[in-house]
């Protein structure tokens, strides 16, 4: 049987360039020449004229307020429909921090690889991704409680965007241009922010996107919205289930156990409120069961034929 | 599950709202900006603000500013609020997507704080021959010299842009602004 590393990680790679187009975006944003896309992580504005907003962080300023505000809600609004027919894409394809966790799993696993081991561990550390709602409700509680906007504050996926804003900005402003000078006028603006970052990232040495799974509030707002979405990971019906070969669960960031709960469950997509589109699981699977998609696999789907023969040889 | 949450976050609430840390670093705020703690609870601190603004004016509060952190603000001595003066509408209130800078209407009625000489170190109370603030002041009637050619600042007139405090020849500079968030408290240096 081919080694499937052969193959080109598609849906991986799509995303990681998406989450870095948002990125960068963001820091083009702070260029006066640059007008197509203002803002950052909680709220952008596309061509000076489409508002764009984080649902959470838009029903957190509604109940901090106690008003509401149109060109938000709209925002929300917009982001939240497209979260309706695409799922939580934004956790696996646009977030920040999704990429920069994604970034350090990555990392170790070619150390891990160096190091001479072939397979990945199973996802540990399970945790009941119901406490990501209760985070959510604590939130919300506290934002119409203090009048705050309580995690907009201490959003690591904010400290991202404002991180992006701020090095530009300072790399901007300071006219002779030199790291040191940019890194200190960082480091008293958002030093501790980048502190818990790291810790965040650290967690990961736990186990992988535990932050996501099991406490962030938007992931959870949208996981709430986007769960039974069209877009999903569909399986193969006549294929699934023949082999245990486990490369989706092993590859699932979310720890969501394809094969036990879904292949072998006789289901034909993956309707798990922790999937995030990512396609890690597609792109592990060296038979083609499973495909992103709209509709449910119909037997002619010829790419798929393509890679089962290849897997054949 | 979330049900839990909103009980414990109620009650988290009501314990911050109690014990909470109250006293905030006063900051300079754009013009239009809601009082303090209507600024806190609607900016959603999305930098559109920071990023509209022609002259690179406003920043980004840091960690600092405590959960203002994201919240954007100024230095007039580093760079001041010029109103927008080129423009038809002042960039940060327009690109505001909540109300937190709220329309104002029109440039005299900015209310972002007052400009305070220090008497003891400007050069025209000291003896010497200066008025660079009253001659880059935009708003007529803001800073006017006193019979003995002293600045004097109308609080009335005054909308806080700041400009004076970035042209002051002293170092430090001698006219600073008070912010509208800490009212009538002693003016404090903001760095």
């Amino acid at each position: 049987m081919r080694r499937r590393r052969n193959r080109i990680a598609k849906w991986t790679w799509l995303r990681r360039t998406t989450a870095c187009v948002f990125l960068a975006l963001i820091v083009l944003g702070c260029f006066q020449w640059f007008p197509w896309f203002k803002g950052s992580t909680t709220a952008t504005r596309l061509f000076s004229l489409i508002p764009l907003a984080d649902p959470l962080a838009a029903i957190e300023i509604t109940f901090a307020s106690r008003q509401l505000h149109p060109r938000l809600l709209i925002g929300a609004g917009l982001l939240l429909g497209f979260c309706l027919l695409m799922g939580p894409v934004f956790c696996g394809w646009v977030c920040p921090l999704g990429l920069l966790l994604d970034l350090n799993h990555a990392l170790r696993e070619r150390v891990r690889r160096l190091f001479g081991e072939r397979r990945r561990p199973p996802v540990s550390g399970r945790i009941p991704s119901s406490i990501r709602f209760g985070v959510l409700g604590l939130v919300l509680a506290i934002s119409l409680t203090t009048r705050m906007p309580a995690f907009q504050s201490l959003s690591p996926i904010n400290i991202i965007g404002w991180s992006a804003l701020e090095i530009t900005q300072a790399a901007r402003r300071i006219d002779a241009v030199s790291i040191a000078s940019v890194a200190s006028s960082y480091w008293t603006v958002l030093g501790p922010a980048a502190l818990l970052l790291l810790a965040i990232v650290l967690t990961e040495f736990v186990s992988p996107r535990i932050w996501c799974r099991g406490f962030c509030p938007l992931g959870a707002c949208y996981a709430l919205v986007g769960r039974f979405a069209p877009l999903r990971v569909r399986i193969d019906p006549g294929e699934a289930g023949k082999t245990r070969c486990e490369h989706c669960e092993r590859h699932c960031p979310m720890g969501i156990r394809v094969m036990e709960d879904y292949e072998f469950a006789g289901k034909d997509s993956i309707d798990h409120p922790d999937c995030t589109r990512c396609g890690a699981c597609v792109d592990s699977c060296p038979r083609g069961v499973l495909k992103l998609g709209f509709t449910p696999f119909s037997s002619r789907d010829q790419c798929d034929e393509e890679i089962r023969a290849d897997s054949s040889l | 599950m979330a049900g839990i949450g909103v009980a414990a976050g109620l009650g988290a609430g009501c314990w911050i709202n109690k014990h909470g840390p109250s006293s905030r670093k006063p900051l300079l705020r754009p013009p239009g900006a809601l009082p303090e703690d209507d600024l806190l609870a609607e900016c959603i601190r999305c930098a559109l603000c920071i990023e509209a603004c022609p002259w690179d004016t406003l920043k980004l509060a840091g960690f600092e500013a405590g959960l203002g952190v994201g919240t954007p603000y100024l230095v007039a001595r580093r760079m001041p609020c010029y109103l927008c003066e080129k423009y038809d509408e002042l960039k940060c209130i327009e690109a505001c997507p909540t109300n937190a800078l709220s329309e104002v209407p029109d440039r005299k009625s900015v209310r972002m704080g007052v400009a305070v000489v220090d008497e003891k170190r400007c050069s025209a109370f000291i003896g010497s021959f200066c008025k660079a603030c009253a001659e880059a002041c935009p708003i007529s009637g803001a800073i006017v010299l006193d019979d003995n050619r002293r600045p004097i600042v109308n609080e009335k007139v005054c909308v806080g842009c700041g400009i004076c405090d970035h042209v002051c020849p002293t170092e430090p500079s001698s006219i600073i602004i008070r912010p509208a968030s800490i009212g009538d408290q002693a003016p404090e240096q903001v760095s």
